[in-house]
């Protein structure tokens, strides 16, 4: 199984517009890939192709979700989301 | 015969228009469609709408659309209404039950911004339902006042913009989608009017004050006269309130008044400064504590607080430590059921049970300002007397201790409450500022709770008993520490203009009232502020303060 961790860092974290971005990008992946909000709830993983099941994790800003997906293309999967998260979803991020 | 109902006002402008009452679909059994075919029907449509308005040059709106075209076909949705289906519920009921499930889920986990896409769910499902039923689109005949509970950014789109006039909620606030939508499209709104929905069946003609929030049932000649004096006057306001905007805040005779901004996210530090803020006077940061199991690290809040100072450059930035009390409570702070949070172990008071709270957020911002090489500015919430500063000295010094090489803060306090007004003297002179809150001052001194509607009318802070206290917390003061003021009064232009004329140092609002406030005290000289306000001491209440102000 692959697995990444990731910080939300867009100003008013998975919901709306980032979370359509992230959804839609998890759609074109052949893989189901599963999300967790670990600063909420570690326990509760939705499909990432679930616009209302990405929004129901509350992620606000700051929190750290957690990306998994089984199979051989399971890495990559993981990874492009993770990128695209850090990347900021086409949304401008402030690092540190 | 003509009749007025007053509500809020959410976009500017005047309309006048027929009536036309939107109800959002109650499911009545029918079905000419499967719910899959419906769903995709639903999304298609939204799509077109966002496209619509990404044309229109609207791409924040435009999102939530996209975003609800995605809902539309969510298999989360979609199995939770066949479900249903499947236990003997019609098509068009099942999916809006699902869609309530699933948007009570999201207010039930306390996070403000998706408590709002809540809305957004149940929208959704009511559009999959309309398809169900075959039910046609809404549509509007003639030039219309749009008539709801409260309206979906998708239905406004989706109407003929030629005849959408105006729109007259029951429900809604300022700040809901419907509101930042007439707004963002010039379409003058009125929201909050108890009544509407059943007054406006039986009349031919509505017309909407969107600046002073009022509508007409049925206006007469005098009302049409009322509304296009209105209408003029209130573009006037507004553009001689926006030549003020860059100026400084100032008395005629030149007497300067620090003009700060509150802020509630770092994100809204850079705006508060373009729009002309000399400081940030207020910066709440409850925002890093909400919607979250366990207590944000102090890298986190780091992060957060030296965006703003370096934002900020050479301005002052005041950081409000967490008000956290019994009315919000979090899942990672102790606090035992309260009869009374806003009397309870809240802000300061929760110093000795939760120390590590107040610790880490002093040692952020400390450490915020080594990063940024700007000194911070520091002030507790909720301080009664100089045990409380005392308190809030020892936890700043620990995290000088700990962060070591951080410029040196300056320390204040926020005055709220009625005992630290009587000890102004006492306090001033243990900190560098004192911050009168005048919106939990004035519900302290007048013993009026602020979420009780029923006593709206004695929570105004013009009453002389809260001008009486703001002219002892600057007389206490003397001149040995700074005295600003971050309460709604010093956003509102009578209010402001009594503020100057106390004696305060700095005026602390939304950044939106700049340009009203800075007009309105440039009108008169120091002295004559000064004289005005002595007199509105004397007075007895409220009303005839705000009436001496504004006859002048």
């Amino acid at each position: 199984m692959a697995e990444a961790e990731v910080e939300v860092r867009n100003p008013s974290g998975l919901h709306a517009r980032p979370a359509a971005a992230f959804v839609r990008a998890a759609g074109a992946l052949a893989v189901d890939v599963r999300v967790a909000n670990l600063t909420r709830d570690p326990q509760k993983e939705v499909s990432a192709k679930s616009v209302l099941g990405v929004m129901g994790l509350g992620v606000a800003r700051g929190h750290r979700i957690r990306l998994a997906a089984d199979g051989p293309d399971g890495e990559t999967a993981v990874s492009t989301l993770a990128e695209l998260v850090a990347s900021g979803l086409g949304e401008t991020v402030e690092g540190e | 015969m003509s009749s007025e109902l007053r509500g809020l006002p959410a976009a500017p402008g005047v309309a006048t228009g027929a009536p036309w009452i939107y109800r959002p679909l109650v499911a009545d059994g029918t079905s000419r469609r499967s719910l899959a075919d419906a769903a995709e029907a639903a999304s298609t449509e939204l799509e077109g709408l966002a496209a619509r308005l990404r044309d229109e040059g609207r791409p924040d709106e435009a999102a939530i659309l996209d975003a609800q075209a995605l809902m539309a076909t969510d298999e989360a949705l979609l199995a939770a209404a066949r479900e249903r289906q499947d236990r003997g519920e019609g098509p068009a009921d099942a999916v809006i039950l699902a869609g309530n499930e699933v948007a009570a889920a999201f207010e039930a986990l306390d996070d403000e911004i998706l408590s709002a896409r809540a809305a957004d769910v149940r929208d959704v499902a009511g559009r999959i339902a309309r398809h169900v039923s075959g039910a046609p689109a809404p549509r509007l005949e003639r030039r219309s006042i749009v008539v709801a509970a409260d309206l979906a950014p998708s239905v406004t789109v989706e109407l003929n913009r030629a005849l959408l006039a105006g729109i007259a909620l029951e429900g809604g606030s300022r700040t809901s989608h419907a509101a930042i939508l007439a707004r963002a499209l010039g379409i003058p709104a009125v929201v909050c009017i108890p009544g509407i929905l059943d007054r406006s069946a039986a009349v031919a003609e509505l017309a909407i004050d969107g600046d002073a929030g009022v509508a007409f049932l049925d206006p007469d000649d005098r009302d049409r006269d009322r509304l296009a004096h209105a209408a003029a006057l209130a573009a006037g306001q507004r553009s001689a309130d926006d030549n003020f905007r860059a100026r400084p805040l100032a008395t005629a005779d030149g007497h300067r008044v620090l003009c700060a901004a509150n802020i509630g996210h770092p994100d809204e530090a850079a705006a508060a400064l373009a729009a002309g803020a000399e400081g940030i006077g207020l910066f709440r940061t409850e925002f890093a504590f909400a919607g979250r199991t366990s207590a944000p690290g102090e890298d986190e809040q780091a992060d957060g607080y030296a965006r703003v100072l370096r934002t900020a450059g050479e301005a002052p930035v005041v950081f409000r430590l967490a008000d956290i009390g019994g009315d919000k409570p979090l899942p990672y702070v102790r606090i035992a059921p309260e009869a009374n949070p806003f009397l309870g172990v809240r802000a300061i008071r929760l110093a000795d049970a939760e120390p590590e709270l107040f610790a880490t957020q002093l040692r952020a911002i400390l450490r915020a300002s080594k990063v940024a090489a700007r000194p911070a500015s520091v002030m507790a919430p909720m301080v009664a007397d100089a045990a409380d500063v005392a308190r809030l000295r020892r936890l700043v010094d620990d995290a000088r201790v700990a962060v070591s090489g951080a410029p040196l803060p300056r320390v204040g306090i926020m005055v709220e409450i009625p005992s630290a007004v009587l000890l102004a003297e006492q306090l001033g002179a243990m900190v560098d500022f004192m911050s009168i809150g005048t919106n939990d001052l004035t519900q302290y001194l007048l013993a009026a709770d602020r979420t009780n509607a029923s006593l709206a009318d004695r929570q105004d802070p013009l009453h002389p008993a809260v001008l009486r206290a703001i002219a002892a917390v600057v007389e206490g003061a003397g001149g040995r520490c700074e005295v600003a003021v971050c309460g709604e009064m010093a956003g509102d232009p009578v209010g402001a203009i009594l503020l100057v004329g106390l004696g305060v140092d700095e005026l602390s609002m939304d950044p939106t009232a700049f340009g009203r406030v800075k007009r309105a005290v440039a009108d008169r000289s120091r002295a004559e502020l000064i004289e005005l306000a002595r007199a509105a001491r004397e007075l007895t209440s409220a009303d005839e303060v705000r009436a001496l102000v504004t006859d002048r």
